[in-house]
């Protein structure tokens, strides 16, 4: 026994120890325990490197519609300017906003429920879009966007004492000669919308199209309010030009076309709360530019980032919210309003398991709850995913449905929740119609 | 059973416990050792204990055969059946429908490590065994199937003849080792691979091209601190059984250029590739350099597509070529002229060499070549914002970069410090380690990057 290296037996035997102490002193450290010994004639094999068979992507059961709740035929404006477009009723454009936060920035979901209902319902266009990138991956699909010269102002990092944002809640500001040059993969469109600032001393902003002037802006005015200017475009138009002189401050572009159709803005903002739109955004300036827009349906789609905070989950959240509804429903009185849930949001704790965060259920209740009582429609996203563990499970999927941060979903996992959404709305459309069609008669009778 | 896990240390020291008390008797620590590697392959899946006996059986009886024959053709033949055996094998358990779910562990470094015993007894380059046992044992060694080193053969059985022993430094040096490899993996690797790699790969459009860039740094850094750390715990198993395993890794990023690269980075494998693969090769001695140039890129090819027959692997492996080709050429045409001692030269030529390399680690990691374009179109778009970069991950990503510049000999003086410390000492900081790395390291021990070749 002489080569028998005692000394590193001692070693091992008091590290055990020590471990076996610390162990007993906080039972959260783990140590030579017996069931870790028994762990060892565990035969099955590791999960970790047990990858599951990939299978294909498959179409996603048509789930209940009580993920989507309109009780109260809160959507019930929504619906019917959906079915005159679906009637292809002239002049009938469904126009939805959908305000979100850094899920939605790159036009994830919000690209993917846009092009299945326009595949469904017709296209009219490619709606609102940013005149530069805000974040590096803004993003609006089938659009794309190169610009210099801006000073750019996300109501995310509110530092305009004016607060006015416009629609998309970012401001663009001319530093010298700015300019935009934006460029559309759809060349039908028809009606091109600047939305500006127009205030004491303004520039002016020559639009062109092609390489053609379309025409000049004169932002001046006695006071500042918010500004729109409307040019026809000529078909094949491949592109949209901006270039600012002087105090200019854009908002964004509107493509539309003159046919029946959906038009489904995207309004993502990085790193948004519910704050930005109760009480960042200038409340008449936000009012005169979703009038202006003249919206069916405004999806108010935050919560991830408040899910970080507990606290203010439990005390303050729900005033935001109510704050934020209060606004758009005195902008815009007769319009439906839905509230969208997050998906889910999860981190990974001691032991590599991916949990869902304790306040998403909380905020995704809370929601409900607060759109019930003022007449919002509301859908629960977390409820359609799959509830809680939802990240954990799209994360092993093949392909993978969500990103390594348990926040943000791939391409593919927003295509499922697009998807989620557009068929709740569908079938909330055809829920719809079912009641109308049941209740004309009576109607009829009291005539 | 990875080997940052808990059962992985039980399983360790058992087996260190019964090696040294039977240390004496060469047939009963070769026992010990065999049921060891066995167990340690049937949690990976019950099969292994079919799989891997028959196959080190039959290159035993492939070794002594080759040691008897004279006849050139019966020993290329039965050369040709080992080859073919082991490869075999080790596409079996990767491409044959459903084998990836039975064989959870690739059986690639144990079939490369299982070659260089038969292609070196065909070379004559050592003996083959008549110890079956020793054989069995040497083939299937319990660190090495999962990811390496690759080991010669030959090595590990002439290591076996000899009397097993461990002094204290030794001791000290396997257990700093694997302490440094749990932390290389699970405090760096697996930090940066949650907080940043992972997120800017699965979607690079949400990240700035500065972002992505960053995410790419990262991933060179996480897949040398995955790797290396791995290689650390493994040396240093082995070491507490009186073997000694090859040095894989010797601060790569700081090479100078693709050759000094590839012997700088996993060397048991570039080794492998050179020994037993280029060499091979026909044209090795023709004057035409053209053979050079298509022998580095064909074997770098390989290399590639050893880790996985895809589009990624193929090209990470052709840019490897093509860069191994290209330095190869400008040696020649600069003739024998010496190395350059001028600062700014070599700054450059070590930033080109990161970036080149940085550059195949796109492919090497992305998912697919869709994937691989789409980060490269993203660090294209020179898009610059910081947003997604905290704090936390810029000093990770500092002190990663940091710990892997530091001088050899401070690593060194450190393992001798250790080494030096009484055993009560010792173990207090192994415990301090382990709790620490019980509340710092939030992924639970994440697989290795190779694991899974």
């Amino acid at each position: 026994m002489r080569s028998f290296p005692l000394r590193s037996a001692l070693t091992i035997l008091t590290f055990a120890a020590f471990l076996a102490l610390a162990h007993r002193l906080r039972p959260d450290i783990g140590g030579p325990t017996p069931a870790l010994f028994a762990s060892l004639v565990d035969f099955r094999p590791p999960l970790d490197l047990l990858e599951s068979a990939p299978e294909p992507l498959r179409p996603l059961k048509i789930t209940p519609v009580r993920d989507l709740q309109d009780d109260a035929g809160a959507l019930d404006h929504f619906y019917e300017a959906l079915w005159r477009t679906e009637k292809r009723e002239p002049g009938a454009v469904t126009r939805i906003l959908h305000y979100g936060d850094s899920p939605t920035t790159a036009d994830l979901i919000t690209g993917d429920v846009r092009q299945m209902l326009q595949q469904r319902f017709g296209d009219s266009g490619h709606g609102f879009t940013l005149i530069a990138r805000p974040w590096a991956w803004y993003e609006h699909r089938d659009v794309r966007l190169s610009a210099s010269g801006w000073d750019i102002h996300p109501a995310t990092h509110p530092d305009l004492r004016d607060g006015m944002y416009g629609l998309g809640g970012v401001a663009f500001l001319n530093r010298g000669a700015a300019r935009s040059r934006i460029v559309l993969r759809h060349k039908d469109h028809t009606r091109l919308g600047v939305s500006y600032l127009a205030q004491p001393g303004g520039g002016e902003i020559e639009v062109s199209s092609g390489g053609l002037p379309l025409g000049r802006i004169q932002t001046g005015a006695d006071s500042k309010r918010p500004g729109f200017a409307v040019f026809d475009l000529h078909p094949p138009a491949g592109d949209v030009e901006l270039q600012a002189t002087g105090l200019v401050r854009v908002f964004g572009i509107v493509l539309e076309k003159d046919q029946p159709g959906v038009v489904y803005d995207s309004l993502g903002m990085n790193g948004a709360f519910t704050t930005v739109p109760a009480r960042i955004f200038n409340e008449r300036e936000w009012a005169a530019q979703l009038q202006r827009r003249q919206p069916d349906l405004v999806i108010l789609n935050y919560g991830t980032n408040e899910s970080g905070f507990a606290a203010y989950v439990g005390k303050w959240y729900e005033q935001e919210l109510r704050l934020a509804i209060g606004r758009l429903r005195r902008a815009l009185p007769n319009c439906s309003l839905l509230i969208m849930s997050p998906m889910d949001r999860a981190e990974r704790v001691a032991g590599g398991e991916i949990l869902t965060l304790p306040t998403i259920p909380k905020l995704v209740a809370l929601q409900e709850r607060i759109a019930r009582e003022t007449g919002c429609g509301f859908f629960n996203t977390f409820a359609a995913a799959g509830g809680e563990g939802t990240m954990a499970r799209w994360y092993e999927a093949q392909p993978r449905l969500v990103s390594a941060d348990f926040i943000h979903t791939t391409p593919n996992g927003a295509r499922q929740v697009g998807e989620l959404l557009f068929r709740q709305l569908c079938q909330g459309l055809n829920q719809y119609k079912f009641r109308r069609s049941t209740q004309r008669p009576a109607l009829a009778r009291r005539k | 059973m990875v080997l940052t896990a808990p059962a992985f240390f039980v399983f360790l020291a058992i087996v260190f416990f019964l090696h040294w008390t039977v240390a004496p008797w060469r047939i009963l620590r070769l026992t010990v050792l065999l049921f060891a590697n066995y167990f340690f392959l049937a949690r990976f899946g019950l099969w292994y204990l079919l799989l891997i006996p028959a196959a080190g059986t039959l290159d035993f009886l492939a070794g002594l055969a080759l040691e008897r024959l004279k006849a050139p053709f019966p020993r290329r033949l039965i050369l040709a059946f080992s080859v073919v055996m082991n490869l075999g094998v080790m596409l079996a358990v990767r491409y044959v429908d459903r084998a990836p779910y039975l064989f959870t562990l690739g059986l690639s470094f144990y079939a490369f490590q299982s070659l260089t015993y038969t292609i070196d007894v065909y070379r004559r380059d050592v003996q083959a065994t008549s110890s079956y046992l020793q054989h069995l044992t040497s083939v299937s060694l319990f660190p090495t199937p999962l990811a390496g080193p690759i080991t010669r053969v030959g090595d590990l059985q002439a290591q076996f003849a000899r009397k097993p022993a461990l002094s204290n430094e030794q001791a000290g040096r396997a257990l700093f080792l694997i302490s440094l490899g749990l932390v290389k993996k699970l405090l760096i690797a697996d930090y940066l691979a949650d907080n940043l790699v992972n997120r800017v790969f699965d979607l690079p459009n949400l990240y700035s091209g500065f972002e992505v860039l960053a995410g790419v740094y990262g991933y060179a850094l996480q897949l040398y601190y995955d790797f290396s750390g791995y290689t650390d715990i493994a040396i240093g198993a082995a070491l507490l059984l009186g073997l000694n395993l090859p040095a894989n890794f010797n601060q790569p990023y700081s090479s100078l250029s693709i050759p000094e690269f590839w012997r700088r980075w996993h060397i048991s494998f570039s080794q492998w590739l050179r020994d037993y693969l280029y060499f091979s090769l026909p044209g090795l001695r023709s004057k035409h350099k053209v053979f050079t140039y298509g022998n580095l890129v064909i074997t770098m090819l390989a290399g590639g597509l050893w880790h996985g027959v895809t589009w990624n692997f193929a090209i990470w492996g052709l840019l490897h070529g093509w860069g191994l080709a290209l330095t190869r050429w400008w040696q020649n045409w600069r003739g024998r002229r010496p190395p350059t001692s001028n600062r700014l030269v070599k700054l450059l030529c070590g930033l080109l060499t990161f970036h080149f390399v940085c550059l195949t680690w796109v492919f090497f990691r992305a998912q697919d070549l869709k994937a691989a374009l789409a980060v490269l179109a993203r660090i294209g778009s020179l898009t610059v914002s910081a947003e997604n970069l905290s704090a936390g991950i810029l000093l990770m990503m500092a002190l990663a970069a940091l710990g892997h510049f530091l001088p050899n000999r401070w690593l060194a003086s450190s393992i001798a410090l250790f080494g030096r410390a009484p055993f009560f000492a010792q173990a207090a900081l192994l415990a301090a380690l382990a709790i620490a790395l019980q509340f710092l390291a939030g992924a639970g021990g994440a697989p290795f990057v190779y694991s899974r070749f």
